[in-house]
């Protein structure tokens, strides 16, 4: 896969494919020791589990109850409150890929970060079709036109279930 | 579709949160729109970490950096990710900095401390060495009488 870059640069889904395929089996195993040493590493620092279910509870003690807070004071708040992904999820994902062996606190933050512009840039787009057919709740079908319909989220195509 | 582990997606609740914010009050989100969202981020990752991997290939370094990320974002097709990407990448170096600040001025306290009690130390050290120079100088003299001899 390494050599042949530019047939998965124009064929993004099979990247995906092709990562679940034969790394989700491996990634099963590995996951659950990797996100616990990945918790104790980043998610001290952070304040932030890698467990989901305690996700809900962190809020009120961290964010204050305010979520605008992240950004307002994102100098001097904690790491955790700039990024609201957890980042030893992130990092979980990004070793999925076999190519990867290491990723910078950066890298795996820029992602988290982009992660979640790009999902509020598919919700917010994915609203529109949803207008059009006069309806106030988001289905499933406003994604699919708006993945079929926008070129950034060509990627998309074949992905979902 | 492979099997697709839960484990390897974001939590629910904060894809919620996220989505809700974006979108205008009022409006609700299905739970299978809520799940393919949530689906759509993990391949984001996976397909930006991809390409973020390329560049850094291309550079012969084996850890990803920012920079390789940020090429990445482009050849995506998703500027207009990069500005607000940038600002948030600088108060997150912000952050670490100032932890990084604290978490030296610990070792520093802690080196103070430790240095008190080795001085203490020290002195003891100092007084057998001298001790312990004596003696040689002792021997040597004892083989000169006997070559002499």
């Amino acid at each position: 896969m390494a050599g042949d870059v530019h047939f998965y640069l124009r064929n993004p889904s099979l990247v995906t494919r092709y990562i679940w395929n034969l790394q989700l089996k491996h990634v099963c195993r590995h996951h659950i020791f990797c996100q616990r040493r990945m918790a104790a590493t980043l998610g001290h620092a952070q304040g932030t589990d890698s467990d989901p279910d305690r996700v809900v509870e962190d809020e009120p003690r961290g964010t204050d109850g305010d979520e605008e807070n992240s950004q307002q004071t994102g100098a001097t708040a904690p790491q955790s409150r700039l990024a609201k992904l957890p980042l030893a999820r992130i990092k979980a994902l990004m070793k999925a890929d076999p190519d990867v062996t290491l990723a910078s606190q950066e890298s795996v933050f820029i992602i988290a970060k982009a992660t979640e512009l790009f999902v509020e840039m598919i919700a917010k787009d994915a609203l529109v079709y949803a207008q059009q057919g006069k309806r106030k709740t988001l289905q499933r079908k406003d994604l699919d036109n708006a993945i079929e319909a926008i070129d950034e989220f060509a990627f998309l195509e074949g992905t979902l279930d | 579709m492979a099997e697709r582990p839960e484990d390897l997606n974001l939590p629910n609740a904060v894809i919620t949160r996220i989505i809700k914010e974006a979108l205008p009050d009022g409006v609700n989100v299905s739970k299978e729109a809520r799940r393919a969202i949530s689906q759509a981020a993990s391949v984001f990752v996976l397909y930006a970490t991809s390409c973020a991997n390329n560049f850094a290939m291309k550079a012969k370094r084996k850890t990803l950096n920012a920079g390789d990320v940020m090429s990445a974002m482009e050849e995506m097709e998703f500027e207009r990710f990069m500005q607000p990407l940038r600002e948030s990448l600088e108060a997150f170096k912000k952050g670490q900095k100032g932890k990084k600040e604290a978490s030296e001025q610990k070792k520093k306290d802690k080196e103070k401390k430790s240095d008190v009690e080795e001085s203490d130390k020290k002195d003891e050290d100092e007084e057998e060495e001298e001790h312990m120079d004596e003696e040689p100088e002792a021997e040597n003299e004892a083989e000169e009488d006997e070559v002499e001899n």
